[in-house]
């Protein structure tokens, strides 16, 4: 499976606005001298599209393990990791910046300002998380279905929140908002790619170990508890990995819908549903599914861009469609 | 030549490659005019893809985003999409020599990419002012090297301005004896559920102020969504709209039709003024002929 | 114990021939537990609420080997105190020692090797393989080199050898029963002395399964010495597979008699019927729900 993503990331590598010849692959190999001069292709296929094309496997990555986390903490093949309120958390952080802050972005020097939206967003997603962890430990105590519900309400929330800024935005911070929530790869560079490679190796790892015990949940919380699994400190643990995986991802690059949901779906038709092997499964697999919608987002209207959300959810949504369809069918067949 | 995978594109750009290829060998030949070399630009913002039209430098232009809509051939030219969502690999692949665009342009890591790949951004930031304009477009002038055009282009605007200046003058002079200047509501309505109105500092105040009016409404800032108390204590003797939102409205009757304005002494004798959108806020190189057509309907239909 | 509720019964159902121990008597408890062993597991006037209804003081002690099941009236309160000696449940009151050890001094995973609980629901999301379910009885143990013949042996003993590589979503009801048994007995397989707890859940089973899964019940807790505490309804197993009685009404434990016949009056009292006891060829007996005809005892409300 590996293979199978190291191909399909040289090939998508190959596509793109610029033509890349031979010799600007070739061009990493024998460097040429500080003053030499390096060809457009090259240029564009070390600094913009290489570090896209990686950045879009391990944000696909990200939300893969997370979407599978979330599957597994609430039992169920429909959860999302915006369940968590992780990106209700982003998006409001996101318009709040947009809106309400916009005027005091100007005071900031203008190195940092770039910074400001994808930090405030990551800062939005990591608080609601876990003040959403807290109030459903507070409302509901010792319940995963409470959490679920809290979640929901948490979300009601922020999405009022959202509405009030966008009644009160200009028209210029409303589009601005749009296009956040709509997502994007764009303008990712090595060092944030490198970033992200550690966060996601981190947590896959973390996850890795608690695997064995997710399996666990799926007998039941009460169940989990006689077999001396303790669903709470799982959950803690789950929700720290999802918060920060998903947050970081939606942070950086708005809101990419469906890639959570479908990913450890389709892991699970193809490994099983041991969630030993669904973990890494979702992983590789939430990877290839954002290069793939990725990459037609970046190629189809050259010189322009579509947002890659439009895709995720275009791929998405008939994906969702056929999993409830064979829920259906497996649910009203069993004896 | 360096090779281009446009599928969309693809026989419109060997055209344009075969075309670009024969100037250039041509140019080549000449070694006289191979001192200026070939300029591809990309211009994002609609007032500055005007005025590069305005002082001939087309040729030139390679791409351009979506809110350039003037003239009319500009449409054909590759779009490189949302000012606020540039693609980097997109620009690049136009291959420009240079990029001109407003602040708007981003994000802002997409611009820096362009840079580093040695494409030289300059922003042009916009304010509502006539001298603004004439500033941008200088940096145009320079940017594209027809530092002449620019000035001469500047110097006709500036007689245009002038003129049109003085009409607003003197119709405000004939008014002052008998009533103050007309308060004047400005709305924007791209759909019907989303209706805003215009406060201090944005375009479509200026363009009013311009026009010896005043704005309605005062005290805040921006636009705001419409409420029918606020439209009903503004008095505006006249609506001004984008032709573009009043059709989106339905037309007079659909905008008369929204809370609160039938009841405003602009309201019921229906005096509403319309201009297409770019022409009427774009503070580009028709900014003077834009005023005298807007000074010009304010009075027709205050007559009315 | 609570004195008033066992003034309201005739004296004569608690002492009869003197073979039941008069309940919550510490100074009776105290002697039977000098006599014996440790208990497996004490319950020290441990209470609980659930909304507005009450639930205990419960006291009493269980000793490895034992097997006990719990009768009683629906919403008396059977599960609520199976889930509190399953510590699944927190006492609001009282003390609950396993081992001798308080509940809440276990780790959770310890506790999962000493106690396995056989729940009413089976639900289990993701449809997961039966061995995976079967080998999450021993998920606790980070060492594990018997699994798999553990799992397989597990299996067998549960009359589900041949549903393995199936799924468990595809299974009946039956054989989802078989899978969880086999997943308890996973649990404490290499156990000695442990405790299981088994919720009704073999009332919706056909009565050649229920006779088939009880006995393998009974072998496997016999054969390690386990302690057997099941919540039923049925009360022919109760009393043939079984040596002791918990007979429980409205949140209190207001008998503890041994499984003979001379506990048949108590469990007419107990749910309102009459009963008629039929001997059996082997020395055993059975009995018969008969309408309540009528008598002097209280009708329990």
């Amino acid at each position: 499976m590996f293979a199978a993503l190291l191909l399909a990331a040289l090939l998508a590598a190959q596509f793109g606005a610029v033509g890349i010849q031979w010799v600007d692959w070739s061009s990493a190999w024998s460097p040429a001298g500080a003053d030499a001069p390096v060809s457009a292709g090259a240029h564009v296929l070390w600094n913009i599209r290489l570090p896209r094309v990686v950045f879009a496997l391990w944000i696909g990555a990200a939300l893969g393990a997370s979407g599978a986390l979330t599957q597994a903490l609430f039992r169920n093949p429909l959860a999302d990791p915006s369940l968590l309120g992780v990106t209700g958390g982003a998006a409001c952080a996101a318009a709040l910046t947009i809106v309400a802050f916009a005027g005091a972005q100007a005071t900031l020097p203008m190195a940092w300002r770039p910074w400001v939206l994808p930090v405030s967003a990551f800062v939005g997603a990591l608080s609601v998380c876990f003040a959403l962890d807290r109030l459903a430990r507070w409302v509901t105590p010792g319940s995963i279905s409470g959490l679920l519900l809290t979640g929901v309400a948490l979300n009601a929330v922020a999405v009022s929140v959202i509405g009030l800024c966008t009644y009160l935005a200009t028209d210029e911070q409303l589009r601005s908002l749009s296009f956040w929530t709509l997502g994007s790869l764009a303008g990712a560079g090595w060092p944030l790619v490198a970033a992200i490679a550690v966060l996601v190796l981190g947590a896959a790892w973390r996850a890795q170990r608690l695997a064995r015990v997710l399996n666990a949940l799926a007998l039941g919380e009460e169940v989990a508890g006689h077999i001396g699994v303790s669903a709470q400190h799982l959950r803690a643990q789950a929700i720290v990995l999802v918060a920060l995986l998903c947050g970081f991802a939606v942070a950086w690059c708005g809101t990419i819908a469906f890639v959570g949901l479908i990913a450890p779906h389709l892991a699970r038709s193809v490994v099983g549903p041991d969630q030993r092997k669904v973990l890494p499964a979702s992983l590789v697999i939430g990877a290839l599914l954002l290069l793939l919608a990725d990459t037609f987002a970046r190629t189809l209207v050259v010189p322009a861009e579509i947002p890659v959300g439009i895709f995720t959810a275009l791929i998405g949504g008939p994906v969702l469609l056929v999993m409830l369809a064979d829920l259906a069918r497996r649910r009203g067949g069993v004896g | 030549m360096r090779r281009l995978t446009l599928p969309a594109d693809a026989s419109r750009r060997a055209w344009l490659l075969r075309a670009g290829a024969l100037v250039a060998t041509v140019g080549s030949a000449t070694s006289a005019r191979a001192a200026a070399p070939a300029q591809r630009i990309v211009s994002i913002g609609g007032a500055l893809t005007e005025m590069v039209f305005a002082i001939g430098a087309e040729p030139s232009l390679v791409g351009i985003d979506t809110t350039s809509l003037y003239p009319e051939g500009v449409r054909k030219l590759p779009n490189v999409g949302y000012a606020r969502a540039l693609s980097a690999e997109g620009v690049l692949a136009l291959a420009p020599t240079q990029v001109i665009a407003t602040e708007d342009a981003g994000p802002p890591a997409v611009l820096r990419q362009i840079g580093a790949a040695g494409v030289p951004v300059t922003i042009l930031s916009a304010n509502h002012r006539f001298e603004g304009m004439l500033e941008r477009l200088q940096r145009v002038g320079e940017l594209t090297a027809r530092v002449p055009q620019a000035t001469v282009l500047a110097q006709q605007l500036r007689a245009d301005w002038a003129r049109a200046q003085a009409a607003v003058v003197a119709r405000a002079a004939a008014r002052t004896n008998a009533q103050a200047a007309p308060r004047v509501l400005f709305v924007l309505s791209h759909s019907t559920s989303q209706v805003m109105v215009a406060g201090a500092g944005t375009s479509a105040e200026a363009m009013i102020e311009y026009a010896g009016a005043v704005n309605a409404l005062a005290g805040f800032k921006g636009y705001k969504p419409l409420t029918p108390e606020a439209v009903i204590a503004a008095r505006p003797d006249l609506i001004l709209a984008t032709e573009q939102g009043l059709q989106a409205a339905g037309g007079t009757a659909g905008l008369l039709k929204l809370p609160g304005l039938a009841q405003t002494p602009a309201g019921r004798p229906q005096r509403i003024v319309a201009l297409e959108a770019t022409w009427l806020l774009g503070f580009g190189p028709r900014l003077p002929a834009a005023l005298q057509q807007l000074d010009a309907a304010f009075a027709a239909a205050l007559k009315a | 114990m609570n004195l008033a509720m066992a003034e309201r019964l005739p004296p004569d159902t608690l002492h009869a021939e003197g073979l039941a121990w008069p309940l919550g008597a510490p100074e009776a408890q105290h002697a039977r537990q000098v006599e014996g062993p440790a208990p497996l597991l004490g319950l020290a006037a441990v209470e609980t609420r659930l909304g507005a209804h009450g639930f205990g003081p419960f006291t009493s002690s269980l000793r490895a080997g034992e097997r006990v099941a719990i009768l009683g009236p629906s919403g008396a309160g059977k599960s609520t105190l199976l889930k509190l000696m399953s510590g699944e449940r927190a006492a609001r009151r009282g003390e609950l020692r396993f081992d001798g050890v308080p509940c809440a001094r276990w780790a959770l995973p310890a506790l999962a090797r000493r106690r396995a609980v056989l729940p009413q629901s089976f639900a289990v999301a993701f449809g997961l393989p039966v061995e995976l379910v079967v080998s999450l009885g021993r998920v606790a143990r980070d060492h594990d080199p018997g699994q798999t013949g553990i799992v397989a042996s597990a299996l067998a003993l549960a009359q589900a050898a041949h549903l393995a590589g199936r799924r468990f979503d595809t299974l009946s009801g039956g054989e989802q029963a078989r899978v969880q048994l086999a997943r308890v007995f996973a649990q404490v397989w290499d156990e000695r002395e442990a405790l299981v707890l088994v919720d009704e859940p073999l009332a919706a089973l056909d009565p050649g399964l229920q006779f088939e899964l009880m006995d393998a019940l009974q072998v496997f807790s016999a054969e390690r010495g386990h302690a057997l505490v099941a919540v039923l309804h049925d009360l022919n197993q109760a009393l043939s597979g079984f040596e002791r009685l918990w007979l429980m009404q409205q949140g209190q434990l207001i008998a503890d008699l041994p499984a003979n016949r001379h506990a048949v009056g108590a469990l007419e009292r107990l749910y309102g019927i009459g009963l008629r006891c039929v001997d059996g060829s082997d020395g055993g007996f059975a009995v018969i729900t008969q309408r309540c005809v009528a008598s002097n005892a209280e009708v329990p409300a």
